[in-house]
C-alpha cells in the first residue's frame, strides 16, 4: 500500500433502485472495489441528486413507483450528455430494450445479476470514456 | 420391478393400439428434461443463497412460480407416461404450493411443531422455533463444532400457543396497537397488567410435564443446575434487546416452570415496550422462546470483544476474566484480568492487566448463587494462561468469522479446562475506522493484486491469511488453522477442514458442487475455477481474498477486512435472504430417499424436491414395466447379451443404443452407447475381474474370490435379472451380481450441463462390520474421483454432474474396475486397516489402466460454465 495516493480521482457512481436490497448490496461492493458510489430507492431523491452534480455512472432500475427508469435515463442525459446509463431490470421485454437505446443508454443488465457482470459494464464504460481503469 | 398396480396399466396399454416404445421413451426423457430443469431452478435458487448475485422480492416470487408451475406439469407427465392419475401427488404439490405462499406472504410457517427442540438439532435454519440466542448456540455447537452448555430450548410454538390458550395473544397486539397509536395507559401499568398475567397463566398439563422431565434429565436427577435463559426473536439480531429480557441462573429442575414464565413475561418489560414502541419498523409481532442449559460449574468465565474498542486502526481483542460464574463480569459489577490481544493469528497477547481479585460467585448445590471469597493464593494470580488465551482467541475469530461481525463472546472454563462458550452476540460498538467509505474504496483501488477475475466466487466474503497449497489427494491432517486453502479441484473431502479455513481458492470447480455448499454453509469465502492459482500463490505467502469481486491481494488489506466486519447490513439478515432461505426450505431438502423404504410414498412429499424424486423413480420403473410387455413392439424386446463377463445382461435400446442386430443374441461390439461400452470395458479390466490364474501377489485375493463367488452363484441363472436400458447417451443399468446390487444411471451427450453419473451400490448379506466397511471402501474410492456420496446403512449412492463427457466417461471406466473389485472382497474385509489397503490397491491398478486405455470417441468441445479471463 505504499503506492497509495489519495487525491486520485474515483469513478462517480449513481445507483438507482426502490427495492432497498440492491441499494444496499450494490453501494458497499462497489466502494471495495475502489468506486465513490452513492445509492437512492427514492426516484425523486435521485433525480435532485444528478441536478445538483454530474456521476460518471448512473445505474438505474426500470419499473419504480413514482418515476419510472426509461424517464430518469431521459432526464440524467438532458443534464449529463456524458454520463453513461446502465438500466438494470427483472423484466427486460425487446420494447423497453429498444426504447432505452434510443434514450442512450449504455448497457442493460437482466436481474438477478452477478456483482461481477455488472462490475464488468462499468469497467467497459471507463475504458471506452478513457476513465482511471 | 415388479410393482404393485401396474398390471392395471398394462392391461389398459395392451387394449388400446400399443404406442411404439420411442414415443414413451421420448415422454420418458421429457420427464427427465424437466426434471433437470427443476432440479437446476433448485440450484439456481440455492446459488443465489452465496452472496455473489443481487436479487430482489420480484425474483423470489417469479422463481417461486415457475417452479410450482413446471413441478405441477412433471406429475401431469408422469400421469401420461404412467396412465393413471396420481391424486397423491396433486394434493402433496398443492399443500407444499399453499406452504410456500405462506412464507412468501410473511406468516412464518414453523417447520418444527415440537414444543421442546434439543440444542442438538438446532441451528439458524430453526431460528423462527428457538429464538435467535438459542439458533445461534446451535449454530456454534452443531455447525462449527464448539462446545456449549448441553441444554433444550422451549420453543416459540409453545409460547404462541400458551398465549393463545389464555386469550392473551390478542391482548398482546391490543396492547401493542395502543402503544404506537400513544393511547391508553402508562407504559408502566401496561406493562404490569401483561406481565402478571403472563405469571398467572394456566399451563397446560402436558407442556409443564414435558417441560419438567426434560429439565430432570437434563440436571442429571437434579444432581446439576439449570440456567433459563431468553431467546426472542430478533433478540441479539438485526435490532438488539440485548440486556432486556431475563435470564435465571442457579435454577434447580423443579424451579423451572417459575423461571420459565418470570423469562416469558420479560418479553413485555417496560423497556422491550419502549424500545417497540421507538422503532416504527417493529410490527412483527413478538415471541419467546427459552432456552433451558446446564449451568457449567466454571473456574474461570468471562467475556472476549473481537474487536477492541480501543484505539481507531487497532487490531486487537479483548479479553476479561475472572474467577467462577461469569454474571459479574458481564454485570461489570466484578475486579477482572484483562488480556489485549491481536487479531491475527497467532494471537500474542500484547497487553495483561491483572487485579486482585477478592470474590468469586458460586452455585449453591441446592440451587442459586452467592458470592464466595477467593483464597488468598488465587486472588491475585492471573486467571488465564497463554494456551487458554490462544484457544479462546483462536475460537472466537472463527465465531467472528461465521456470524461475520464483531462478536461479544460469553465463555467458561470448566475445571477440567474444557472451554465452553456460553453465548455470542454482535458486538454493538463498531469499529470506528471503518466507518471511513473513502478508505476503503482507496485500499482497494490501490492494494498490489495478484490475481483478479479468475474463477467464480462460490460464496462472497474477504478473508485475510496465509496461503496453504494442497496437491491433489494431498494430506489434510496438518492443515494449520487461520490458513487459506489453494488447491487443484474442489472436493467434498475439503468439508472435513473447511471450519479450520478462512478462505478457498480452487483452480477447478463447480459453483453448485458440495464443496461450494458446504462453504456456504459455514460462511468461508470461497473461488472456485481459478485457474492458475496453484502456480501464482505461494506457501506461506500472506494474502487478501476478496470473493465478493473475485481478487487475490497480495498482504492483508486492512481497510477491506475491517469494512467487511463493520457492515451495517448483513446480507444474510435481509429480508429477501431469509425469505429466500425460507422458501427454499419447502423446496430443496430431499427426504424421500430410499425408493426401498415404506415411506416412498408420493404423499409423505415434504418439498418439490421429493415429488421431483418420486416421479423420476417412478418413470424409471414405468419404463422398464412398459419394456417389458411390449412384446409387439421390434424395438422394445430386450436382447441377451454375450459379453467376456458372465453378467447375464439384457439390454433395451430404446435409441440408437444398438447397432442392428437379428436374433436375441447381442455381442458387445454391437453395443453403440458409450457409457455402457466404457463401465464394461473397466469391469473387464486386467486386475479387476480375475476368473483365472493371477499373479503371486494375488493367491490369497483369489482364494476369498472362490469362496465369495462359487461356481453355483456365479451363473447367470442365479445372479438375479440384470437389466440395461439405454440410448446412444444414456444408460440405466441394475445389476446384481453375488451378493451386491448395483444401479448406474448416466446420460453423457453434448451438453456438459447435462452429463450426469448416478451410482448406488447396494450389498448382501454379510456380517455388519463388513457390510459397513464395504461402504466406507465404496464410498471413499468414489469421493476420490469427486462424487458426492451419501452413505446410509449399507446403501451407497454417489453422483457426479456436470463434467466434460470425457472425465465422465473415465468416472465410467472407473466403475466398471469398482463394481469388478469389489464383488470379490466381502471376505477380505476383517479389519479397518483392510478397507485402507484394498483402497490402495484398486487405486494402484487403476491408474496405469487409466493411462493406457483408448479413448475412442472424439473430445467434445469444452464448454465453460462463465466467464474466465
Amino acid at each position: 500500500m505504499e503506492t497509495r495516493t489519495p487525491d486520485r480521482a474515483r469513478t462517480s457512481i449513481l445507483m438507482l433502485d426502490d427495492e432497498p436490497i440492491v441499494c444496499k448490496r450494490l453501494r458497499p461492493f462497489f466502494q471495495k472495489a475502489g468506486y465513490e458510489a452513492e445509492a437512492y430507492s427514492s426516484p425523486l431523491e435521485a433525480l435532485e441528486r444528478v441536478k445538483a452534480r454530474r456521476f460518471d455512472v448512473v445505474i438505474t432500475d426500470l419499473k419504480m413507483e413514482g418515476l419510472d427508469g426509461l424517464t430518469f435515463l431521459e432526464k440524467v442525459k438532458v443534464l449529463h450528455p456524458d454520463t453513461d446509463v446502465i438500466v438494470i431490470t427483472g423484466f427486460a421485454t425487446m420494447e423497453t430494450a429498444r426504447e432505452s437505446f434510443r434514450k442512450g443508454v449504455f448497457d442493460f443488465v437482466a436481474k438477478p445479476f452477478k456483482l461481477t457482470e455488472i462490475l464488468d459494464v462499468v469497467r467497459r464504460i471507463e475504458k471506452e470514456r478513457g476513465l482511471h481503469p | 420391478m415388479n410393482l404393485p398396480g401396474l398390471g392395471d396399466i398394462f392391461a389398459g396399454w395392451r387394449k388400446k393400439t400399443p404406442v411404439p416404445f420411442s414415443a414413451l421413451f421420448k415422454k420418458f426423457k421429457s420427464i427427465l428434461g424437466r426434471n433437470n430443469a427443476i432440479l437446476e431452478r433448485m440450484a439456481d435458487m440455492g446459488d443465489k443463497l452465496g452472496g455473489d448475485y443481487i436479487f430482489d422480492r420480484q425474483y423470489i416470487i417469479s422463481s417461486c412460480e415457475e417452479l410450482g408451475d413446471q413441478v405441477f406439469k412433471l406429475i401431469s407427465d408422469l400421469n401420461l407416461l404412467s396412465n393413471r392419475k396420481n391424486a397423491a401427488l396433486f394434493s402433496a404439490f398443492e399443500r407444499i404450493q399453499h406452504q410456500i405462499n405462506e412464507e412468501l406472504a410473511g406468516r412464518r410457517a414453523l417447520s418444527r411443531t415440537d414444543h421442546i427442540l434439543p440444542l442438538a438439532e438446532l441451528t439458524h435454519d430453526l431460528a423462527d422455533e428457538g429464538g435467535n440466542k438459542m439458533s445461534s448456540l446451535g449454530d456454534i455447537r452443531n455447525i462449527l463444532g464448539f462446545t456449549v452448555p448441553d441444554g433444550f430450548v422451549i420453543t416459540v410454538g409453545a409460547y404462541f400457543e400458551l398465549m393463545e390458550n389464555a386469550g392473551l395473544r390478542r391482548r398482546a397486539a391490543e396492547m401493542t396497537a395502543r402503544l404506537l397509536s400513544g393511547d391508553g395507559q402508562s407504559l408502566a401499568d401496561e406493562s404490569r397488567a401483561m406481565r402478571e398475567a403472563i405469571l398467572a397463566m394456566p399451563l397446560p398439563r402436558k407442556l409443564a410435564r414435558s417441560i419438567e422431565k426434560a429439565a430432570r434429565d437434563l440436571a442429571g436427577e437434579g444432581r446439576e443446575l439449570l440456567a433459563v435463559r431468553s431467546s426472542a426473536w430478533g433478540e441479539d439480531g438485526e435490532s438488539s434487546y440485548a440486556g432486556m429480557y431475563e435470564s435465571v441462573l442457579g435454577v434447580a429442575p423443579g424451579g423451572v416452570l417459575a423461571a420459565f414464565r418470570q423469562v416469558l413475561a420479560s418479553l413485555f418489560c417496560e423497556q422491550a415496550l419502549e424500545y417497540r414502541r421507538h422503532r416504527s419498523g417493529a410490527t412483527e409481532e413478538p415471541a419467546m422462546a427459552v432456552g433451558v442449559m446446564r449451568m457449567v460449574p466454571a473456574r474461570v468465565s468471562g467475556g472476549l470483544y473481537t474487536y477492541a474498542p480501543i484505539q481507531e486502526g487497532s487490531q486487537s481483542m479483548v479479553v476479561s476474566a475472572a474467577w467462577g460464574l461469569g454474571k459479574p463480569i458481564v454485570d461489570g459489577t466484578a475486579e477482572t484480568d484483562t488480556f489485549i490481544l491481536r487479531r491475527d493469528p497467532p494471537h500474542l497477547t500484547t497487553s495483561t492487566e491483572i487485579c486482585p481479585k477478592t470474590t468469586r460467585l458460586a452455585l449453591i448445590p441446592s440451587g442459586g448463587t452467592r458470592v464466595e471469597e477467593v483464597p488468598p493464593e488465587e486472588s491475585g494470580a492471573a486467571c488465564l494462561d497463554t494456551g487458554q488465551l490462544t484457544l479462546l482467541a483462536e475460537t472466537a475469530m472463527n465465531l467472528e468469522r461465521f456470524f461475520k461481525r464483531p462478536l461479544d463472546v460469553e465463555w467458561a472454563f470448566t475445571p477440567d479446562g474444557a472451554l465452553v462458550v456460553l453465548q455470542a452476540r454482535p458486538l454493538s460498538i463498531r469499529p470506528r475506522a471503518c466507518s471511513r467509505d473513502l478508505d476503503v474504496a482507496e485500499a482497494a483501488k490501490d492494494a498490489p493484486v495478484i490475481f483478479s477475475g479468475r474463477g467464480f466466487p462460490a460464496m462472497g466474503g474477504v478473508a485475510s491469511g496465509p496461503v496453504h497449497l494442497v496437491a491433489p489427494g494431498g494430506d489434510l491432517s496438518g492443515f494449520p488453522y487461520g490458513a487459506i486453502l489453494v488447491t487443484h479441484h474442489s472436493s467434498p473431502r475439503f468439508a472435513r477442514i473447511m471450519p479450520k479455513c478462512r478462505g478457498v481458492i480452487t483452480e477447478v470447480g463447480s459453483a453448485t458442487g458440495h464443496m461450494a455448499t458446504i462453504a456456504r454453509e459455514l460462511r468461508v469465502p470461497t473461488i472456485v475455477g481459478a485457474a492458475g492459482a496453484m502456480s501464482l500463490l505461494r506457501e506461506g505467502q500472506t494474502v487478501t481474498l476478496d470473493a465478493d469481486h473475485n481478487v487475490v491481494y497480495d498482504g492483508t488489506v486492512e481497510a477491506l477486512c475491517r469494512y467487511e466486519l463493520a457492515r451495517q447490513d448483513v446480507f444474510e439478515e435481509s429480508w429477501e435472504y431469509r425469505t429466500l432461505k425460507r422458501v427454499l426450505k419447502h423446496i430443496s431438502p430431499l427426504t424421500l430417499l430410499d425408493p426401498k423404504s415404506d415411506d416412498f410414498k408420493p404423499e409423505n412429499s415434504k418439498t418439490f424436491h421429493d415429488i421431483t424424486r418420486w416421479v423420476h423413480q417412478r418413470a424409471v420403473d414405468t419404463l422398464i414395466s412398459l419394456a417389458e410387455t411390449h412384446r409387439g413392439l421390434r424395438e422394445g424386446v430386450p436382447k441377451k447379451l454375450v459379453s467376456r463377463l458372465p453378467l447375464g445382461l439384457s439390454i433395451i435400446d430404446v435409441e440408437d443404443g444398438l447397432a442392428p442386430v437379428y436374433g436375441e443374441e447381442l455381442r458387445e461390439q454391437d453395443i453403440l452407447c458409450q457409457p455402457l461400452t466404457t463401465l464394461l470395458e473397466g469391469m473387464a479390466a486386467t486386475g479387476m475381474w480375475e476368473t483365472h490364474a493371477v499373479a503371486v501377489d494375488m493367491t490369497s485375493f483369489m482364494s476369498s474370490l472362490t469362496r465369495t463367488l462359487s461356481a453355483h452363484q456365479s451363473h447367470p441363472a442365479t445372479m438375479g435379472r440384470n437389466l440395461a436400458v439405454l440410448s446412444r447417451q444414456y444408460l440405466n443399468l441394475h445389476l446384481r451380481l453375488g451378493y451386491h446390487f448395483t444401479v448406474v444411471d448416466a446420460y453423457l451427450g453434448q451438453n456438459v450441463n447435462d452429463n450426469t453419473i448416478f451410482f448406488r451400490f447396494l450389498g448382501g448379506v454379510t456380517e455388519f462390520s463388513r457390510r459397513s466397511r464395504r461402504a466406507m471402501l465404496v464410498a471413499a474410492i468414489l469421493e476420490r474421483h469427486d462424487f458426492v456420496v451419501k452413505v446410509a446403512g449399507d446403501m451407497v449412492t454417489g453422483r457426479i454432474k456436470k463434467h466434460p463427457t470425457e472425465a465422465m466417461l473415465d468416472r465410467m471406466f472407473m466403475l466398471g474396475a469398482l463394481i469388478g473389485y469389489t464383488r470379490q472382497l466381502d471376505a477380505k474385509l476383517d479389519s479397518d486397516q483392510a478397507v485402507q489397503n484394498h483402497i490402495d490397491q484398486f487405486m494402484q491398478r487403476l491408474s496405469p489402466l487409466e493411462r493406457t486405455r483408448e479413448r475412442p470417441w472424439k473430445p467434445e468441445p469444452r464448454i465453460e460454465l462463465g466467464p474466465v479471463s
